[in-house]
Order: structure tokens, then sequence, then C-alpha cells
């Protein structure tokens, strides 16, 4: 498990900490074949069969794999029917991002009761977020939109764990927040520890990159990472404004405060945030259908779907 | 019946309809209704001024309060409403903690609405706007009853 660098809030509360970890140990993994797939993008001189080899071996994997890359989101202009086909054009990055994306959708579809977010809201909060800074990348154009699309996908996994443990205090967050305490002060002060450190645990033991379990730990405090990242200060940014639209919003309101370090850094603007918001809505609405299994084919998407509206063409 | 009005979208509704949004956060909840007739809407707007995405607005106006409010006293006059009789009343509007300026669309929000308003010589009959709270709204137009929930308090506008 990586520990943060100042001593954990964790410490204060000895017998929860416990309880946590143990949860955090039964936290199911993600299916063999995608994990397996993660750490072969990482080999240099990875091929496309090797890939499609490893992804043989789970058919259902596979299924969401081609349905994901043919949405309008990733714009290939042609069908794409075999693994091999979708590495050749969207290439290894893409292809991890949609792995996770696909093994991620399963886990945060769920209801999320300590958070107060409905069945679905969770994964529709998460993918809003990958959306809106994947939009902000193109914006301010940074690098490395697939490995923050990512990141902003898993920043709130941690709610899955904690959820459980903040369901029986709800009423001393509450008070907390009245106090004029933000969110995730909250957490730590009532629970010991927060949904972004418990997620960046999640993290770690999928042993995704560092960069993003980073990203995920200090998503609500990027002041206290030490150093400025790009993939952080995206995310921060993102989720602050997903839920200033109401995507995903629940308990926690918007008592978050955005770092104004964070937004000078990024150069970021309300502009910025207008134009990537008024994009946000369509393309959630799209990908959660392409990820739902009563959803249609890629094909009949496809149609109605506005080229200049596309995210990585404007 | 119940109707749920999304992000970026208005409803109209009569006598025994409620209409419900849920995740005001920065978002206009804007309510407008004539009792004399029991007919209401409900709008929630996303963002202030459609010039940011004018395409956007062309397909869906109620996603900006400069094009979403004009449209839905536009379809209220077009149920036989009329502008004497109109009460109207907002929600919403919220901002994240700190001073931040550049995530303050909340308080944009609140602005365009509050000069298209002044600008047709409307008046606001209540609001419940700003802070950091996220607010569910429930617009009983029988009863021309507005009930707002937020942070495990229920009170009404």
């Amino acid at each position: 498990m990586i520990r943060a660098t100042e001593p954990s809030p964790r410490s204060r509360h000895p017998e929860r900490a416990g309880q946590i970890s143990a949860h955090l140990n039964c936290f199911p993994a993600m299916s063999g074949a995608a994990l397996r797939v993660l750490a072969l993008v990482n080999e240099p001189g990875v091929t496309a069969q090797q890939i499609e080899g490893v992804l043989r071996q789970d058919p259902g994997l596979t299924a969401n794999l081609l349905r994901l890359a043919n949405s309008a989101y990733f714009g290939i202009p042609t069908q794409v029917g075999s693994v091999r086909q979708a590495v050749m054009l969207l290439g290894l990055k893409r292809l991890t991002q949609m792995v996770v994306t696909v093994c991620a959708g399963s886990l945060m579809d769920r209801p999320v009761p300590g958070y107060d977010l409905p069945a679905g809201e969770l994964w529709r909060h998460s993918l809003a977020v990958s959306v809106a800074a994947e939009g902000l990348v193109g914006e301010l154009h940074l690098e490395g939109g697939e490995e923050i699309f990512t990141a902003a996908l898993l920043h709130d996994i941690g709610k899955i764990i904690l959820g459980q443990f903040l369901q029986d205090e709800i009423e001393p967050i509450r008070f907390a927040l009245t106090r004029g305490l933000s969110f995730t002060a909250a957490e730590s002060d009532v629970l010991g520890t927060t949904h972004a450190e418990i997620g960046a645990d999640v993290l770690a033991k999928w042993a995704l990159p560092k960069a993003m379990i980073r990203a995920v730990r200090w998503h609500h405090a990027p002041e206290e990472a030490g150093r400025p990242e790009p993939m952080l200060d995206v995310v921060h940014v993102a989720n602050m404004l997903c839920l200033m639209i109401g995507i995903g919003v629940g308990l926690d309101g918007l008592h978050h405060e955005p770092s104004p370090v964070v937004t000078r850094r990024l150069g970021v603007t309300t502009a910025h945030l207008e134009t990537v918001a008024s994009h946000t809505l369509q393309w959630v609405g799209e990908l959660s259908q392409m990820l739902d299994p009563g959803a249609p084919t890629g094909d009949r998407n496809r149609k109605a779907f506005n080229g200049s509206e596309h995210p990585h063409r404007r | 019946m119940n109707l749920t009005v999304l992000v970026g979208d208005l409803k109209i509704g009569a006598h025994d309809d409620t209409l419900v949004t849920h995740a005001l956060g920065s978002c206009l909840g804007l309510v407008v209704f004539d009792p004399v007739i029991g007919v209401g809407g409900l709008l929630h707007a996303m963002l202030p001024l459609s010039s940011i995405n004018p395409q956007k607005a062309e397909a869906n106006p109620a996603m900006f309060v400069d094009t979403g409010v004009p449209v839905l006293f536009r379809t209220l006059y077009d149920n036989g409403a009329q502008k004497s009789r109109l009460i109207v009343k907002a929600a919403g509007c919220g901002n994240p903690m700190g001073g931040d300026q550049v995530f303050k669309i909340g308080e944009r929000n609140y602005t365009v609405l509050k000069k298209l308003l002044w600008k047709n010589n409307i008046l606001m009959a209540a609001e419940d706007v700003g802070g950091s709270q996220s607010r569910t709204l429930h617009f009983h137009i029988g009863q021309g009853q507005i009930v707002l929930r937020s942070n495990g308090e229920k009170r009404l506008l």
C-alpha cells in the first residue's frame, strides 16, 4: 500500500482504519485478462497479436471493448471488428483506456448509499469527469489525454469502499459541512481517511502507474502533492466542473474548494470551463449507452453523431 | 404526474403535475407559473450564455440561461399564461467553496437571469440561490408549491 508523505489521519482512528483496510483487501480485482493487458502495453515491442491472444481468454471483455471502440467518441471512421484492428486504428494508449473503462463500469454502476448516489450515478460522474478532463486537455493543448482520461475515470473509486462506513456517520458529516469544512476535510475528521486516499490504495493494489495513483490521491488537494502534475491538475478541475453541473453530486454538494494555484498554472479560464461543460453531457450519454449491454450497436449510434462536435477534432 | 427535468432541459405541466429536478449545483432552476390557469414550467439551465456554443444552443436552448429563459416564457404564453399573473422563482446558482472567480459559473447564471428579468420588467417572487449546497426541487403546480431539499433539510420556496 502506498502511503501519503504526511502522517495519515487514519492513525487517529486506528480501529476504523483496520476495518477499512479489511474492505480494501477484499475489493474485487480487475479480470485477469485486463490486468495482463495493462501489464503488456507497458512492455517495449508488444504486438497487437499478443494483446489479442490475452483478450481471447475473456470474450465478455472483448465484446465490450469492441462495442466501445465503435462508439462515436473515439471517432474511428470504419466499423472495428477485431481487437487487432482496434489496436491498429486506436493505438495501445487508447486500448488501455478502454480496458479500464470496461472493467471499471461493472464496479462503479452500483448505488453508493453513504454518498447519496443512486445506481449508475457514480459511473455517470466518472465518465463525465473523464470526458471533461479530455476536453480540458484539448482546450489547453496538453499532452497525455488517454492517461488523464483513465485517472479521471477512477478518481472516485474509493467511494465504493468508504460509502459503507460513511452511511453510519451521515449526521456528523452534515454537521461538519455546516461548520464550513470541505467535504474531504469532513471525511477525514469523521472517518480518519478520505475517498481519495482509499481510491489511491485501490489503484496501487491494481498496480496502475504511479502518476495515476497520485492523481487519485490528491484530486481534492492538488497543492499538497508536492510537485505540479498536469494529470492531477486536470482531474481536479474536471471533477469540480462536473459536480457544479450536477453530474454525480451527492451528499458532498459543492463543498469542495478549487485550487487557485492549479487554475493559474493550467491557465484555465471560465470560458474553457463553459466550453468543456457544453460538450460533456452528450458524450456521457453516448459512452454510457455504449457500455450498456442492451444498447444499440455502434453503427446505429454513428448515424446520430455530428462530426463537428467531436472532442478530438475541435 | 411526476415529470423529471434533466440538466439542460425544460418542461411544462398543469394542475396535478409535479415537475422535479435533481442536483442543482451551479445550474439555474427557474420556476414560472400562472396560478389562475394552473399552468407552470421548470427550466434547468447549465450555463449562462449561448455564445460559448451556438450550435448546442440551437439544438437545445434549455442548456443556456439566455436562450432557455425566453423559451420557457414563450411556451407558457403559448399555453395560455398571461404575463401579469406570472409568478417567478429561482433556485440553484451555487458555487464551490473558496474565492476562485474562474469557477463562479453559478454566479454568472444568476447575473444573466437577473438581467433578462429586469429588461422585461419581471419581478422575482422568491429565490434560494448561492452557497455550496446542491438542491433538489419539487414543484407541485396545482398548489403552486415549491419544495427544496438540500443537505438533508427541506424548505419551501
